[in-house]
């Protein structure tokens, strides 16, 4: 079915015509007053789709159940050439400006899905994935064995694991990540953690065309499902299910050997001249937990309190576990007279398996369990 | 003459009570009377040295902030001010990371390094007009953030484990005191206290005016000297033990002449006394106040020592 032009009245759009320039997918709906013969006055929407690239083309098509793409050209053009053409200006001036500082013009149009990540906000992402940011050294740990490793362009200086992962170009360490080194490897994405408390960074960030992805894994039961999500990002789904199952396998292996009996009485110290430990709301607390121990500090407040001296004589901890580092090498001489150090049950394990929340904790939890089943072996 | 030895007597036994209440709390209960082996323990190895260490530390401060404010004939003298702690801090760190844990480096590095910061300030201040006070404040501040950036370059260039334990303990933290740290910065406070008390006379007349000290026969040359060394000696001995402890020297020796004026043969000793009794109860609040975690001791003695001084400030 034809209409003839001049029975066609374009009025005003109900959408700004600014916020279809912004977005060349996104159509502003025009009404359009359709005078016709048979059926009376009959009242429409238009969609106006206007291409970035050739703008000065603007086009309407009419959905009246014909497809006559020419309708209402004529007035349409009469009310909005002058704006089109101006709007138009502007916008290809200012993508230059953006494309000459940015070097990415967005021109052959990626395709684009929505993905919410830990903090709830929806994030559009590339359907492929193939240059990301991890800022975290666990999340450079997730994404390697999520199967993922190759895609990384950009990782912090504390990322050592696995050994790939020091080959890829540093962007900071986790607390000061270089903004300028990360736009200079053109990320598509940038996994950032709220542990390593960079939401503040993240909305530096924002404004760059990569997308920012908050992954905050706050422990063991995270792990699995954050294993999972990063395969369905990097489109590496079969792989990262194998590391997630095996991860998951793994923590019920460990825990279908726990006898019921009393859980070991643990403290961790984290160093020793300044007594650091973890608290409550560390994930630590509950990895002890979860291989048959306690921790003895699990009820103090915070992550990673400094423990009164006094307190850790007092709290006479069964097994001591120090997290290894240069300033842990012995627990704290309050500690001298507890039962772990009188019967020998001080031990070192690796600071970055405990502290990650990555893949890796899955071998934390079995170390743990096994040395808190281990028998004393001192005086 | 009289009024004085009352104040005397009131601020020992205001030390000795200091003493006992900081002794007898703590993050865990412990009769101080008939305690079990746990409890000696507490006491013994943690808590006494502890609380002995922040008197001694806090005696150091004062007595530094007192003779330091009379010689420069500046209230607001003070080794954390003047960039001295800071000088202290930065020995002690390289001491660290150069020595490792040779016995003694630490306060002799951190002497060194409070030496060279207070030449440096005093060096900065004086031109041909004289010293004045915006002079000094002013080098002062240049060299407490000269100082403080090359300490953060140095904890950034170390690796992060090391770096955790010097922020706490940069602030003022008395939790690794020991029975050693305690004896020497004893010695170095007994040793200021006399030290700088007989130089009070000379210190009194050099607060009227240079020329005028020299008039009456004191050896001006000498006297800086003295001070200056001996105030080296202590912050050095202090932050070595504790970190730097801010304000101290500062807020104590104002109090102290409020209440018996400006006669530094009064306020030099009354200051160790006074600073004493200070850091012992700001740290008994660090200790107690959010137990069983601790707080930095400098943050409690800032939080006090800030808003008194801007009342002081306003004051006078």
């Amino acid at each position: 079915m034809r209409i003839p032009h001049d029975r066609v009245t374009v009025f005003r759009p109900r959408v700004p015509i600014k916020s279809d320039l912004r977005n060349s997918r996104m159509p502003s709906v025009f009404r359009v007053k359709a005078r016709q013969a048979t059926q009376g006055d009959i009242e429409r929407p238009v969609f106006l789709v206007r291409d970035i690239c050739a703008e000065r083309k603007s086009r309407a098509f009419f959905d009246l159940g014909c497809s006559n793409w020419d309708l209402g050209l004529n007035e349409m053009r009469s009310r909005f050439f002058t704006i089109s053409v101006l709007t138009a200006l502007i916008v290809l001036l200012g993508s230059m400006l953006v494309a000459c500082g940015r070097q990415v013009a967005e021109l052959p149009a990626v395709e684009m899905r929505v993905v919410k990540d830990d903090l709830g906000r929806e994030v559009r992402l590339p359907v492929k994935v193939t240059r990301a940011v991890s800022l975290a050294p666990s999340i450079t740990e997730m994404v390697f064995a999520a199967g993922a490793g190759d895609r990384l362009v950009g990782v912090t200086s504390y990322c050592d694991f696995p050994a790939a992962a020091k080959n890829v170009q540093k962007v900071g360490d986790t607390q000061s990540p270089n903004i300028e080194a990360i736009i200079a490897v053109r990320p598509e994405v940038i996994l950032v953690s709220t542990a390593s408390q960079l939401e503040a960074f993240a909305s530096a960030l924002e404004g760059q065309s990569a997308a920012v992805v908050v992954l905050d894994i706050r422990g063991l039961g995270d792990v699995a499902d954050r294993l999972r999500r990063l395969g369905q990002i990097f489109g590496s789904g079969e792989r990262a299910e194998l590391a997630a199952i095996d991860f998951e396998n793994r923590v019920a292996a460990v825990e279908r050997r726990q006898k019921p009996e009393r859980p070991v009485r643990v403290l961790l110290q984290i160093s020793e001249a300044d007594l650091f430990t973890i608290g409550r709301d560390s994930f630590i607390t509950e990895l002890i937990d979860r291989a048959g121990g306690r921790s003895v500090t699990a009820d103090i407040p915070g992550g990673y309190p400094k423990l009164s001296k006094e307190t850790a004589l007092v709290l006479d901890p069964e097994v001591i576990i120090l997290s290894d580092s240069p300033d842990n090498l012995k627990p704290n001489d309050a500690l001298k007279n507890s039962a772990a150090v009188r019967s020998g049950r001080v031990y070192r394990v690796n600071a970055d398996i405990l502290s990650r929340p990555g893949p890796r904790l899955a071998e934390a939890l079995e170390q743990l369990a096994t040395l808190f089943r281990k028998e004393p072996t001192g005086n | 003459m009289k009024r004085a030895n009352y104040i005397f007597l009131l601020l020992i036994a205001g030390l000795a009570a200091a003493l006992a209440v900081a002794v007898s709390v703590g993050s865990e209960s412990v009769s101080v009377f008939s305690p079990d082996e746990q409890g000696r323990a507490i006491l013994l190895d943690i808590r006494i040295p502890r609380v002995l260490l922040g008197a001694c530390v806090g005696a150091s401060l004062a007595l530094a902030g007192a003779s330091l404010q009379a010689l420069l004939r500046n209230p607001l003298a003070e080794p954390y001010l003047l960039g001295v702690s800071n000088g202290a801090a930065l020995g002690t760190l390289l001491a660290f990371v150069l020595l490792g844990d040779v016995a003694g480096a630490r306060p002799v590095m951190a002497f060194a390094g409070a030496a060279i910061a207070t030449i440096a300030v005093y060096q900065m201040a004086r031109s041909k007009a004289g010293m004045n006070v915006e002079r000094l404040v002013l080098s002062g501040v240049i060299v407490t953030t000269f100082l403080s950036s090359v300490i953060v370059l140095l904890t950034s260039l170390l690796d992060a484990a090391r770096l955790r334990g010097y922020t706490f303990w940069l602030l003022g933290d008395l939790s690794q005191a020991t029975y050693n740290g305690f004896y020497l910065t004893l010695a170095a406070a007994v040793a200021g206290t006399i030290l700088l008390t007989s130089q009070a006379r000379a210190l009194n007349l050099m607060m009227i005016g240079e020329r005028d000290a020299f008039d009456h026969g004191v050896e001006i040359g000498r006297v800086r000297i003295i001070v200056f060394g001996m105030a080296s000696v202590l912050v050095g001995t202090s932050v070595a033990a504790s970190g730097s402890v801010g304000y101290v020297g500062l807020i104590v020796p104002h109090i102290v002449r409020l209440v018996v004026g400006s006669d530094n043969r009064l306020v030099v000793p009354m200051s160790a006394f006074a600073g004493a009794i200070f850091v012992v109860l700001a740290d008994t609040v660090a200790r107690t106040a959010i137990a069983p975690r601790e707080l930095p001791v400098g943050a409690i003695t800032a939080l006090i020592g800030a808003p008194l001084f801007i009342f002081l400030l306003r004051r006078s």
